[in-house]
């Protein structure tokens, strides 16, 4: 077990494409760490630069305090599981998981030992005898993650290992990847681009976007206090709902409808005072936008809107809406129109709400828990 | 009579469609090559066959005449030889040239011109090639001037009329002439292998040549073994480039089964015992190609 270390980490390419810029980030001994971010924002990069697969261009990287930056993957002392799995197809499942100690000279009995110890708790004992063609794609999955324990690393490295699995057996597969990283304590580096595995899995998440370390914090505090609009926009599902207004004496005024800001707000935020009289971007989580009629005894605002479409999931209503306001692109290149332009919301309301598409409703906000944005720099105001 | 219903007209429509679309292969299959098979086979067991008009069955004295002659097992090693040193050295030399094609240490362009230049022996016929090489292995042929130059052999060497090196010299020639078609077909299925096996080796700690071993070979290993096989059966059939090269001599050294079976055919005009010969080659043909569909069920 080991601390990673990574200071002002760059990757330029032949082209001169600059894939990451100077990237700090220290991992502790034993965390979970999720590298998270839109597609081609350099993650998958960081993390084969930290395997060895990539040189690094400049900057420096220590595992366990050696640095490795010379050094060949083999010589890291760290495993990695591949989004494809990479498993040999010619061997079986034993020798899959054996390989590196075949080739590291340990002896059949031990290597026997060892791999039927790591069969035993990731339930591949049936399984050894055959060949990865003839495995589910959880059970390959497992068998990945094998392969990666019997070296005993200083550091796991996961690149998408779930993206290959269908929606339920991935909620399966991230419980148990996050308790057997617990149980074993071992310092855990996992890119995704998944924002839930992001949240649910990781003990840190560090969000990336064009090369670019955006912020690195717990999963609570990357939702409660993103650094800026990308990172508000990226983290939760559906993604915060961000709007331009300009801002008069606490007053957020849109084309359609204005929001009075409480004191406490205006208190907690004194930046915010800087924008009087200017443009603002403000964001609201979908959870804080709710159906008027059933929002008594909490404190909010209402705004008009016209109700694009419901999707009733059961536990919650997702309700895609339209608001006389200018909606802000918050940078995410994977974030996908809402609904062909007609809505630029998406609220979540109770499951009790009877909205239905077409109409015109009061959309309840709780303007305690807007968020603030330069609409400049999209840097959080705080 | 009974009158056929549209539904039994439609099923028998399908049972027929698929015989109707290969008949004009099978009739040409039937014709060129079942037909005159037959035929050869028929022969093997006539007495004077299609030289004279009253044939009478001889039984497996042809068989038994063949199998007693000294010339044909000389013939099944020389084949023998020949066909596996080609087949192994093709299967090394292509792999050799498949991987440095494949290698990113080569630039694009120096790739370029070597695959070009490496599959250059497979556009010429095999008569071009017979004569390349009689010209180059002539005893005044460059190979000579080379070697004597570099000071290898002491006296120029007359490959292949010396019963000593005839053989390894018409092997040497087919080596040279087959190597590209391995090179092509596991240079494609270098290509296929994904890279991410080669990464995983690398952090599993795998050296280069392990990589080879545990990763390269065992992935290509279907394409060697079916262009391998095929590789057999063809070269097995070899005529031409041994038939202007040496003519299956000096002293039958360089004699295979194809040279032997048309000399007893059409210098010694003993069509019977040739046909005889000529079936001995088929069976080992028939043996090596259901082996060879085996493999390829067994894929």
């Amino acid at each position: 077990m080991a601390e990673v270390v990574l200071e002002n980490i760059c990757k330029t390419y032949g082209n001169s494409f600059r894939a990451i810029r100077d990237l700090n980030l220290e991992i502790a001994d034993g965390e979970f760490l999720i590298l998270v971010g839109p597609s081609g924002c350099g993650k998958s990069t960081a993390l084969r630069m930290i395997a060895g697969l990539e040189d690094i261009t400049s900057g420096h990287l220590s595992i366990g305090g050696r640095d490795v930056v010379d050094m060949a993957p083999k010589d890291r002392d760290i495993a990695m599981v591949f989004q494809s799995y990479a498993l040999y197809p010619h061997m079986t499942v034993f020798e899959n998981i054996g390989f590196s100690m075949r080739l590291a000279g340990k002896k059949k009995a031990e290597r026997k030992k060892r791999v039927d110890e790591i069969a035993r708790t990731l339930q591949l004992t049936e399984l050894l005898d055959s060949k990865p063609a003839n495995l589910s794609g959880g059970q390959r999955q497992r068998v990945a993650m094998g392969r990666a324990m019997v070296r005993e690393p200083a550091a796991f490295l996961m690149d998408e290992p779930l993206s290959n699995l269908d929606a339920k057996l991935r909620v399966q597969m991230r419980a148990e990847i996050a308790s057997l990283q617990r149980q074993l304590g071992v310092t855990t580096i996992y890119v995704t681009h998944d924002q839930v595995e992001a949240m649910t899995m990781g003990d840190r998440v560090a969000v990336m976007k064009g090369g670019i370390l955006q912020q690195v914090d717990t999963p609570k505090r990357l939702y409660d206090a993103p650094v800026n609009a990308f990172v508000a926009g990226f983290i939760g599902s559906p993604s915060m709902n961000l709007f331009e207004a300009d801002l008069s004496r606490g007053t957020l005024q849109t084309p359609g409808f204005s929001l009075q800001l409480p004191e406490t707000v205006l208190a907690e935020r004194p930046a915010l005072r800087k924008y009087d009289g200017g443009k603002i971007v403000f964001g609201a989580r979908p959870e804080d936008l709710y159906d008027s009629t059933l929002a008594s005894g909490r404190s909010h605002q209402t705004v008009p809107a016209e109700v694009v479409s419901v999707e009733e999931l059961g536990s919650e209503h997702v309700v895609h809406l339209r608001l006389d306001a200018t909606p802000v692109d918050s940078g995410d290149p994977d974030a996908v129109e809402e609904l062909g332009g007609l809505s630029n919301a998406v609220a979540r309301f109770e499951p009790a709400s009877a909205v239905s598409a077409d109409s015109r409703i009061d959309l309840a906000v709780d303007c305690a828990k807007l968020h603030f944005f330069d609409p400049g720099t999209h840097l959080a105001i705080r | 009579m009974t009158a056929r219903g549209p539904k039994a007209n439609y099923k028998l429509g399908r049972q027929i469609a698929p015989y109707l679309y290969l008949s004009p292969s099978l009739i040409v299959v039937g014709l060129l090559m079942l037909l005159p098979m037959a035929m050869v086979i028929a022969y093997s067991f006539q007495e004077s066959a299609v030289l004279r008009p009253d044939t009478s069955f001889a039984g497996f004295r042809h068989y038994r005449a063949i199998f007693g002659d000294e010339v044909f097992w000389a013939s099944l090693w020389h084949t023998l030889y020949f066909t596996v040193a080609s087949v192994v050295m093709h299967m090394a030399i292509g792999l050799a040239f498949a991987l440095m094609l494949n290698s990113d240490r080569i630039s694009p362009m120096l790739r370029s011109v070597l695959r070009v230049l490496y599959i250059l022996p497979w556009l010429f016929t095999q008569v071009i090639i017979a004569v390349i090489w009689r010209l180059m292995l002539d005893p005044n042929g460059v190979v000579n001037s080379i070697l004597v130059d570099l000071g290898i052999i002491g006296s120029k060497v007359a490959w292949f009329s010396s019963v000593e090196t005839a053989l390894h010299a018409v092997t040497f020639a087919n080596i040279w002439a087959g190597y590209p078609l391995f090179m092509v077909s596991l240079l494609a299925g270098l290509q296929g292998i994904p890279k991410d096996l080669y990464e995983a080796a690398d952090i599993d700690g795998a050296t280069g040549p392990q990589k080879l071993v545990f990763i390269t070979i065992p992935q290509l290993m279907p394409i060697i073994v079916s262009i391998s096989l095929l590789d057999f059966i063809w070269t097995m059939q070899v005529f031409p480039l041994i038939w202007l090269t040496t003519g299956g001599g000096p002293i039958y050294a360089t004699e295979v089964l194809s040279t032997y079976t048309y000399k007893l055919a059409f210098s010694q005009y003993n069509l019977a015992q040739a046909a005889a010969s000529a079936v001995t080659i088929l069976l080992i043909s028939i043996g090596l190609t259901l082996f060879y569909i085996r493999h390829q069920k067994a894929r």
